[in-house]
């Protein structure tokens, strides 16, 4: 045990005589010892006293040629030129394990020469690299990256992703100075309403109004420069909104008070001003935290699909563009590739993955002669094929463009909030200008009535209103992030709660996705470790089924190498063991090798023969997940219909349908038709929750109100959906009906708190009762109860 | 009289706390929060060899600044 040895780069332990030993230090491979000499010539050894025990990866050296990266193509997508006259490029580094590799890659890069700055960003491995490319070329860098043990490769630093984050920085910035102003202004106030009750002198009162005015500017036109932006286009679109009511109430009250500090009579409510607008701020903050960043269509689409192909041209296979494949060429497809052209195959054979079209993982055989269509994947299949449109044309980019399509035309459900703050601001409004004329009309002097018509305003303020729906949702999102659901924008849990329709995708959402051992039939003993060996090594469905099936029964340890072994596509597989013949596969493979087989059921069938004796049937098939009819029963209760939609065939469906207990399902729809499924519904303005994991799916949940999306489900699925149930099971999608139903009441309470509230003190200060400390007071209080009010959700909801 | 004591701390405090928020906005806008995990971890890489780095650091990028700036 004692020979065990760390690796002096690494860390990673291993018996010492596998060790390269050099100078007393050990290391486990030549990619460490490389990168441990490279440290100790450039002086940046030090990195092992900072890594102390952090095991870190050993650096594989299978990269592509690094010269790509200074193609111009390249440059022209990832590298931008800053106002310096910098190259600016945005990189993924991968291997980062704790912070002293970023201080190595960081301390690795700015010793190169032309390097400007190098920033890696801990917690999502994101650098920012800027340097002068006449000095240093990109691949240069990457190239040092790669040296020292790590590997990076650009990404595409979306204008969305900069945007969220200067738009976060600017509100951070525009908070610090009000919560600043605000706390400091409300000592002052202390002082303020002592001196109200006990007297004080107006020479010290107008030193207070003084300090509280020089507190309080910063907060109206720095912080608050969000609301007059908002109701200026608020007034340019003709809408009364939340914004104009912030910016109206708060600078006349500003204004109000900087008139009663210069005459020197009367109550100045500096206070009102810098508390409304941090109060409003911190509510529009948390909605901009939970925004999500609008996917930029083309960069979803673009990051699916290989730019090039390749194609038979004067009987060599050279790479060309896709926009270059004319119809007509041949274009050349290996096992495991995606296909991007439609066509007609006119060497070889082999199974496809037709999922994105239908739905099923289940192989389709194609032979010469037979049409490929582009989108699916060759599992198996070395072909040749003739394409028979161009890319423009091609079913993948009709899919495409009636994405990008589907994403635009997704319905936006307007928010309660936006409803009624736009009625409330205007009767608040409108009350002020009447309290106003009442009092000047029944004869008070213009600065009293002026002062009960701001009060007006201040009192019912926004503050509980603005905070309603941001606080709740942020409740609802943390709910979800608990359970494993992620609601990409907060606006969603509002739509969700109003959903009539719930769309469900058969295979992969309702049922596991994977064909299981439903049943064994065994006619001999034979030996398990032949089967095992024999479904291992294949990669189809259904053998992967029943290798599971063997590992969860019997525990086979020590597996069988054949002499012979052949995979026969749409078959099965044959292969030979100490002069046995092993076959194993679909019936129709049975009776090529003359094996009398008379087994019939429903399901799929996998037969196992040895020696042209069958041995053994297995039936296999697709099960329903757990809490399937639990999710249907208790969405009926709520007066959701739910409505299955599938690829697959209407005998299968059916049985599905049945087992779970749903009425409704549509089947051998292709995912346009499931678009214009959604379409349909959406005419009837029914609120559309679509639920799917597959490529054949992204088109309704693009254009659903709500898309969710099995967390197991392809990219471009996750990508175009709303919600991402991250556990893939059924029981998640009920809780995030749950939670999005709590969420709504909870935003429906708060608004009838914050409304009650305003029903009382409005009236109060019409009256004229209100004075600068009741204001704060019930600014602050109607607050602390929309707050409260949605933390008491919270921990009821833990409870159970 | 007594009303000058409480211009003198008002302004005097108010100064105070102006100059930290002023640092502070400085920090965030310098993109010095941008990153908790690296912010956290800043102290454990501050020895005068990372300070005399962080100077030559300063002094490289003055010089390629220069280099790119032509004037025309």
């Amino acid at each position: 045990m004692s020979n065990k040895i760390n690796c002096s780069h690494c860390h990673l332990e291993f018996s010492k005589d596998v060790m390269i030993e050099d100078n007393e230090h050990y290391f486990c491979c030549n990619g460490c010892q490389g990168v441990f000499h490279l440290l100790s010539d450039e002086g940046l050894d030090s990195f092992y006293d900072k890594t102390a025990d952090v095991k870190l990866s050993p650096p594989t050296e299978q990269y592509e040629d690094s010269a790509n990266f200074n193609a111009p193509a390249f440059y022209d997508k990832f590298v931008k030129v800053n106002g310096d006259g910098f190259s600016e490029v945005s990189l993924i580094i991968e291997g980062i394990h704790c912070s002293a590799c970023i201080w190595l890659n960081e301390k690795a890069l700015d010793k190169m020469d032309g390097i400007i700055e190098a920033n890696i960003n801990f917690t999502n491995n994101k650098a920012n690299i800027q340097w002068v490319d006449s000095v240093v070329k990109l691949s240069q860098i990457i190239d040092m990256i790669r040296a020292i043990g790590y590997n990076a490769y650009p990404y595409d630093a979306s204008l969305q992703e900069v945007h969220a984050n200067r738009e976060r920085k600017d509100y951070y910035l525009r908070m610090a100075v009000a919560i600043f102003a605000s706390m400091n202004i409300m000592w002052i106030a202390v002082a303020q309403y002592a001196g109200f009750f006990s007297g004080m002198t107006q020479e010290l009162k107008t030193i207070l109004n003084i300090a509280e005015g020089i507190l309080a500017t910063p907060v109206l036109f720095y912080s608050g420069w969000v609301f007059f932006r908002g109701s200026y286009y608020g007034i340019k679109n003709r809408v009364v909104n939340m914004d104009l009511l912030v910016a109206t109430g708060a600078s006349l009250t500003y204004i109000y008070s900087l008139y009663i500090t210069i005459i020197e009579y009367g109550e100045a409510y500096f206070d009102s001003v810098s508390m409304i607008i941090t109060f409003v701020l911190i509510g529009k903050f948390l909605e901009v935290i939970s925004k999500k960043n609008a996917a930029d269509t083309l960069d979803i689409i673009g990051k699916h699909l290989p730019s090039e192909v390749n194609i038979v041209r004067d009987e060599k296979i050279i790479s060309v563009k896709l926009e270059d494949v004319s119809i007509g060429d041949t274009i050349v497809v290996s096992s495991g590739e995606k296909i991007l052209f439609d066509g007609l195959i006119v060497k070889g054979d082999g199974s496809f993955d037709e999922s994105s079209l239908t739905g099923e993982s289940e192989p389709i055989y194609k032979q010469e002669g037979e049409n490929v269509i582009s989108g699916t994947i060759s599992i198996d299949a070395d072909i040749h094929f003739n394409a028979t449109r161009d890319f423009e044309h091609s079913t993948l980019s009709n899919l495409v463009s009636l994405l990008e399509s589907a994403i635009n035309k997704k319905p936006k459900i307007e928010q309660l909030a936006n409803k009624l703050s736009e009625h409330f601001s205007t009767v608040v409004l409108l009350l002020s200008i009447a309290t106003f004329f009442v009092w000047w009309l029944w004869p008070h002097s213009f600065e009293e009535s002026l002062m009960v018509s701001i009060s007006v305003i201040v009192i019912a303020c926004p503050c509980a209103l603005g905070l309603a729906t941001p606080v709740a949702t942020l409740v609802g999102l943390n709910l979800g992030a608990k359970k494993g659901i992620l609601f990409k924008e907060a606006a969603q849990l509002e739509t969700m709660a109003k959903v009539d329709v719930l769309l469900v995708d058969k295979t992969g959402t309702l049922t596991v996705g994977k064909p299981e051992v439903v049943k064994e039939t065994l006619y001999k003993s034979f030996d398990i470790r032949l089967l095992y060996s024999l479904v291992k090594s294949s990669n189809h469905p259904i053998s992967k089924g029943i290798f599971n099936y063997l590992n969860q029964k019997d525990n086979v340890s020590n597996e069988i190498v054949f002499d012979e072994f052949t995979q026969i596509s749409a078959r099965g597989i044959v292969a030979k063991y100490n002069s046995h013949v092993v076959i194993g596969g679909n019936l129709q493979l049975m009776l090529d090798n003359n094996i009398k087989c008379s087994f019939i059921s429903d399901e799929t069938l996998f037969f196992f023969a040895i020696d042209n004796e069958l041995v053994g049937v297995y039936e296999l098939s697709d099960k329903v997940k757990d809490g399937a009819k639990e999710l249907v029963l208790n969405l009926k209760e709520k007066g959701i219909e739910t409505i299955m939609l599938t690829g697959d065939h209407d005998k299968s469906a059916q049985k599905i349908a049945n087992e779970i207990g749903i009425e409704n399902f549509n089947s051998e729809l292709s995912p346009q038709d499931k678009l214009s499924f959604v379409e349909n519904l959406q005419k009837e303005e029914k609120v559309i929750v679509m639920v799917g994991d597959g490529v054949n799916d992204i088109l309704a949940l693009a254009r659903a109100d709500i898309g969710i999306v099995m967390g197991s489900g392809s990219d471009i699925a996750v990508d175009v959906s709303d919600v991402v149930l991250l556990n893939n099971s059924l029981e998640s999608l009920l809780s995030a009906f749950k939670i999005s139903n709590t969420t709504f009441k909870l935003i429906k309470q708060n608004f009838a708190i914050s409304l009650v509230y305003n029903a009382i003190t409005i009236p109060l200060a019409m009256s004229g009762y209100v004075i600068p400390l009741i204001a704060a007071l019930s600014m602050s209080f109607s607050s602390l109860l929309v707050v409260g009010n949605s933390i008491r959700i919270k921990y009821k909801w833990k409870r159970g | 009289m007594d009303n000058w004591v409480i211009v003198m701390m008002l302004s005097g405090s108010l100064f105070l706390g102006g100059i930290a928020l002023f640092a502070f906005m400085w920090g965030v806008k310098n993109g010095q929060f941008d990153d908790e995990e690296k912010y956290l971890n800043a102290t454990k890489f501050d020895t005068q060899e990372d300070l005399n780095d962080a100077i030559e650091k300063e002094r490289k990028k003055e010089e390629l600044r220069k280099k790119v700036y032509k004037p025309e």
